[in-house]
């Protein structure tokens, strides 16, 4: 297990927001978390890497790689940050600096993480930009230079840039039109088979989570309702929220939900 | 639309605008310095045979009622009052904008503290707190501007808090928060450029502001002391000469307005310049 909540809980100091959820995720893995917005998946998010804004309050143990990420120094959370968990965010535009160029960031999040020799780093950031499809050439671009889809990959190779042990991808495609956020997809996946970090992926697209997750939980108004593997969850739907979660959602193919041909079906 | 793309306002209005701006800026500056190296006259060095002379080669703008040359002691004055102001302003700025800076940034119980100081400090208009310290500590320039400073910082605070808590939102800082950047990092190099234009544009009108205030209480004698050179008191010196002398008090009194409404042409200026949305508009 690289990951594993246990029993967390986040509230403001009127209500629970999300309460008593329990998942573990592991090595390697393509974990999704679905459910509608306002169902707490941003905030348990938030709470794994100890981003929660001050009015919140979180309880419960987040186990990352055997430490509780709860009860460590802000000092030690911060060596953890970057290094060994990342995120990517939803809103590709504010995920960079308006007036520091991609460079910028790559250079000081190198810094941040004690890598001082300069020649070093710019080769790292040039090999990151590279894998993931990116021109050396945006390395002296302001973040509005680029396409959405673009800022997106870039957000990838400086997600993944430390190899980081887990990534959390928060909504990534949804500001992105389809084309490119099938691509951004492919890339991460591509990634994931490359660097073997584990993924928490939070979406509300049910193609998404047929097509790349492992396992998967379903979220309601802060509660899991139901988590498993993709095809369990999927084909044989237990919960009555997440039956219906499955069928608003649009199916192309012919078989089952999860992608796989019902037997005899050929 | 892009997040912050800063250009030069565009049009044949503009240009001129520019151009004035820059010339007068230009100016006063060289006449500020100026006054620096070149000085004809003992500013302070009276001489009752030469009191109150019209102009003449000697004193192109003549002499006071204790026959100081009135050239050299506005040159000076201008460097006082200036000088002062932009020191008062200086202050102002290294003390609000750090503390807007943090109060904004790290939020909850330090906020709410941090505001309610604010609060108090701008419960008093700056009127009073500079009549009160003046009579605390004694009538002074220095006194001046340390009401001064008392009074504007609190206003930079809260500029500078406002738009750090609303940037602060923005998903950049949160990736920088989580990539393991330090919190000063975060600040300096995040969150501060925000903040340096509107910074700018209140500075640059403030700036007109404290002038007047430094001249009126100067005037009034709760600001510079006799026998330095100050446009206030030197519009309060020669009061008594109006009728015969009036230019006495004319030449401080156009070189007050003439630099108060310079600094807000720079002012307006900068506010056209930093403003992003006026391209779309037009």
């Amino acid at each position: 297990m690289i990951l594993s909540v246990e029993q967390l809980s986040i509230s403001s100091r009127e209500k629970k927001i999300v309460d008593n959820v329990s998942l573990s995720i592991r090595e390697g893995e393509w974990y999704a978390v679905v459910g509608q917005s306002g169902s707490g998946k941003t905030l348990l998010s938030q709470a794994i890497g100890r981003m929660l804004s001050p009015n919140l309050h979180a309880e419960g143990k987040i186990l990352f790689n055997h430490e509780d990420l709860l009860s460590l120094s802000p000092k030690q959370m911060r060596t953890i940050r970057g290094e060994k968990l990342s995120y990517i965010f939803q809103d590709y535009q504010g995920s960079f600096t308006p007036f520091r160029t991609i460079g910028q960031h790559f250079e000081e999040y190198q810094i941040a993480h004690g890598i001082h020799h300069a020649k070093t780093r710019k080769m790292i950031a040039m090999e990151a930009l590279d894998s993931v499809g990116l021109e050396e050439s945006l390395y002296t671009r302001y973040p509005f230079q680029l396409s959405g889809g673009q800022l997106q990959r870039a957000s990838i190779a400086l997600a993944l840039l430390l190899s980081p042990d887990l990534l959390i991808a928060d909504e990534i495609t949804t500001a992105l039109d389809s084309v490119s956020g099938h691509r951004v997809l492919e890339l991460l996946a591509k990634r994931q088979k490359e660097t073997g970090c584990a993924i928490l992926f939070i979406t509300h697209d049910w193609r998404h989570v047929r097509r790349y997750a492992t396992r998967l939980a379903v979220m309601k108004d802060g509660e899991i309702v139901e988590s498993g593997g993709k095809h369990r969850i999927l084909d044989h739907p237990q919960h009555e929220y997440t039956k219906q979660l499955i069928q608003a959602a649009p199916t192309i193919n012919r078989g089952l939900p999860s992608g796989l041909e019902e037997a005899g079906s050929i | 639309m892009s997040g912050l793309s800063i250009q030069m306002p565009k049009g044949k209005k503009h240009f001129y605008q520019r151009i004035t701006v820059l010339l007068c800026v230009t100016i006063l500056s060289i006449v500020v310095i100026y006054a620096f190296f070149y000085l004809r006259h003992d500013p302070t060095l009276t001489n009752l045979d030469s009191r109150l002379f019209g102009m003449s080669l000697q004193h192109p703008l003549g002499t006071d009622q204790l026959g100081r040359d009135v050239l050299t002691r506005l040159l000076l004055g201008g460097q006082q009052t200036i000088g002062y102001s932009m020191l008062a302003l200086f202050v102002a700025l290294i003390i609000g904008v750090p503390f807007g800076l943090i109060s904004g940034y790290k939020r909850g119980l330090l906020d709410r503290v941090f505001m309610r100081i604010c609060d108090s400090f701008l419960a008093f208009p700056d009127t009073i707190v500079a009549i009160v310290l003046s009579g605390l500590l004694g009538p002074g320039i220095g006194n001046l501007v340390l009401a001064i400073v008392l009074v504007k910082w609190v206003n930079y605070a809260r500029l500078v808090r406002s738009t750090v808590l609303s940037e602060s939102q923005k998903d950049y800082v949160l990736i920088a928060h989580i990539n393991g950047l330090s919190s000063s990092k975060i600040i300096r190099k995040h969150l501060l450029p925000h903040v340096v234009g509107h910074v700018l544009v209140l500075a640059s009108l403030d700036l007109g502001k404290i002038i007047l205030l430094i001249s009126a209480f100067s005037y009034i004698g709760l600001g510079a002391q006799p026998p330095i050179p100050e446009w206030g008191s030197m519009l309060n010196e020669s009061r008594p000469y109006f009728e015969s002398r009036p230019e006495l008090m004319i030449y401080p009194g156009v070189a007050i307005v003439g630099v108060v409404l310079l600094t807000n042409m720079v002012g307006d200026y900068l506010r056209d310049y930093f403003d992003v949305k006026k391209e779309v508009r037009e």
